[in-house]
């Protein structure tokens, strides 16, 4: 062929690819903290959904470590990008509430609760405030995770109810309780500011805020109480220290985090007899939160991200099936589309009652770190 | 000149590496002992008096009687190894001793936690041999548990050094006490120990130096209060954030550690030895 007609025919030949060419797939950068399985949670059930539904679009999971520090690395990169004025990198992110109250503080995050149909099915208040900070249309929880006391049916006829019958069971049966303190693991750091909640007059403020410094002189007969509590029980070397315990048989009670019971009873690693009760006047949980960065490239299909990742079917299925967490959403509107066995073994001992009315927050930022430090210098010292 | 510039420049990445990642950080650390919220301050230290005083006499407790303990069974073994009549004995011995050598700290830990527990591995055979009753056992997992992990753990160290230096005495000595009717405790206690005594010092001093710095083993054995200083480290910077404490409590193991190693230099040089 002569050098013209080759031109020609390679040029007709790229129009008809191009033309033919889909459009240019689109991207949804999920960040997320915590453990790996959040990451694989994405990434093998929400995103071969969300692509499914949305052809064209791929979803790209990102995984930013376990605990505060994971929540603390976006919250950094977002804050970056906010100071150079650039946009995020970021469409959808699972954080902490701890940070998730300083993104909000610091004008990072869009409000997009309102925007989704499924920002009516939570009423919880852990939806509106993180750890003293006003949240609202912020962020949609993604679970809650709960603590509760689990106790061996064999070696306690009646499990307490409230703090207070728990003191009293303690003194009768001296070394059958066991919790980590506050140096082992979270969940005796949650009975720790259970008790504070139980003992002092100061819950609400703990809660809620605000700040104030001199309150800590209320807590002198908390702690004391605690000290003198202290003498009759067995300290566990962490959270599965406890759970260890119990399923050897050492101790009879212990507080323990919901997702990890459940999770060891189903790898055979803790003995399917032992139940769980939340104590009154409550016990802490924390729930992690959907959120979207203001100035996220894609904020259309993030909020339908979250849309779909808080319906209840998928709530049902990922998040209490795939997890053993309690939904971020309501729990009634999940019960329908759970089969009766994992309703069940979720909602039995605990009951959706019992979470909305003792499932309470953390104290807020300060508080905790005050209460860790009176605990240490009153408690253990 | 030239022969000094060669020198220095063959010791230079080594010493680059010493001072960048060893000297640069220790003294960064200390500073940080002294700082709390930008200012130059003795708050940290007196936080970590008014919390921590008790976890630190614990601590130096609990590690001294461990080196003590090491110090004794490493004699032990050492003296049978060289001494012993039975070669078969003296051949399990030298080849049992040496395992736990190879066991990080935290699996020794983890193995202890299962081992020493109220129902844990120990007590569920003395119940089935018939020495214990189910309620007689008693779990272990306090500081006896840091301190049998320590021992198990240290023991093959200090005993391989003074096993290999005990071999290597003069052996007419020993058989010239033999002759003259000595028993084997006595040679070894009037003979052997003498000459061998730097080896154990140095040993026992590195010993100290180690269980000092382990934290998985308090963190997974120890839940009560009193605990060990590192353990109380780790908890002010993963619940705190505070690394002025933390900083606090690590000068304070220096300042121990730096204590031990002069006494021992001091007891070293005065009795001529080289350390």
């Amino acid at each position: 062929m002569t050098r013209r007609l080759q031109l020609m025919s390679g040029l007709i030949a790229a129009t008809l690819v191009s033309a033919g060419a889909p459009a240019i797939a689109e991207t949804l950068t999920v960040m997320t903290a915590g453990d790996q399985n959040m990451v694989d949670y994405v990434n093998e059930y929400l995103a071969p959904k969300f692509e499914a539904d949305n052809p064209g679009v791929t979803v790209q999971a990102v995984g930013t470590g376990p605990g505060d520090a994971g929540s603390q690395m976006i919250y950094e990169r977002l804050s970056a990008s906010a100071g150079a004025g650039a946009q995020a990198d970021v469409d959808v992110a699972v954080v902490h509430q701890k940070m998730a109250g300083q993104m909000v503080n610091e004008d990072l995050l869009a409000s997009y609760r309102g925007d989704i149909d499924t920002g009516s099915l939570v009423s919880r208040e852990t939806a509106d405030n993180a750890l003293g900070t006003n949240v609202h249309g912020y962020v949609m929880p993604m679970f809650h995770s709960q603590t509760a006391i689990a106790y061996n049916p064999a070696l306690v006829e009646s499990p307490p109810k409230t703090y207070d019958e728990l003191v009293t069971w303690v003194k009768d049966h001296s070394g059958q309780f066991g919790y980590n303190g506050i140096k082992g693991g979270m969940s005796g750091v949650s009975f720790v500011m259970g008790w504070m909640y139980a003992f002092t007059d100061d819950a609400k403020q703990l809660m809620n805020g605000p700040f104030d410094a001199s309150i800590s002189s209320d807590w002198a007969d908390a702690l004391a109480k605690l000290k003198d509590f202290n003498q009759n029980v067995v300290f566990t070397p962490g959270n599965a220290g406890t759970l260890d315990m119990l399923n050897r048989g050492e101790i009879a009670m212990g507080p323990v985090w919901v997702d990890m019971f459940y999770t060891w009873q189903s790898d055979g690693r803790l003995s399917p007899d032992l139940k769980l009760a939340l104590i009154g006047p409550g016990m802490p949980g924390q729930p992690m939160y959907y959120v979207v960065p203001a100035s996220a490239p894609n904020k259309d299909m993030a909020e339908k991200f979250i849309a779909m990742a808080t319906t209840p079917d998928v709530q049902a299925e990922g998040i209490v099936k795939r997890f053993n967490w309690y939904p971020g959403i309501d729990a009634q509107y999940v019960q329908s589309k759970l089969d009766p066995e994992t309703w069940n073994k979720l909602f039995t001992d605990v009951t959706p009652d019992d979470l909305a009315t003792k499932g309470k927050p953390f104290p807020i930022a300060s508080y905790f770190d005050e209460i860790l430090e009176a605990y240490e210098k009153n408690v253990t010292n | 000149m030239r022969q000094r510039l060669l020198g220095f420049a063959l010791v230079f990445p080594a010493l680059a590496t010493i001072v960048l990642l060893f000297a640069f950080p220790l003294t960064y650390s200390i500073a940080g002992a002294f700082r709390a919220e930008g200012v130059w301050t003795l708050a940290n230290l007196a936080k970590a008096y008014d919390l921590y005083r008790s976890d630190i006499v614990f601590t130096f407790l609990i590690v001294g009687v461990s080196a003590l303990l090491i110090a004794s069974f490493s004699i032990a073994i050492g003296g049978y190894l060289t001494l012993g009549s039975s070669p078969t004995a003296i051949s399990a011995l030298r080849w049992l001793y040496r395992w736990p050598l190879f066991i990080p700290f935290i699996v020794a830990g983890q193995l202890m936690r299962t081992f020493l527990a109220k129902n844990g591995l120990m007590n569920n055979v003395l119940t089935e041999v018939g020495l214990l009753t189910p309620i007689q056992t008693v779990s272990f997992l306090d500081w006896r548990g840091i301190v049998i992990t320590f021992v198990w753990k240290q023991t093959p160290f200090v005993a391989l050094l003074v096993a290999g230096a005990m071999a290597s005495l003069d052996r007419s000595m020993i058989e010239a006490a033999r002759n003259l009717g000595a028993s084997g405790p006595r040679i070894l206690f009037e003979i052997v120990l003498p000459q061998v005594r730097q080896t154990l010092l140095v040993g026992i001093i590195l010993s100290f130096v180690i269980m000092l710095s382990v934290l998985s083993v308090p963190m997974m054995i120890n839940a009560q209060s009193p605990t060990m200083i590192t353990a109380n480290m780790a908890f002010r910077i993963n619940a705190y954030g505070d690394y002025g404490v933390a900083n606090a409590l690590g000068l304070i193991s220096c300042v121990m550690t730096g204590a031990i190693s002069w006494i021992y230099l001091r007891y070293g040089i005065r009795e001529g030895g080289r350390p």
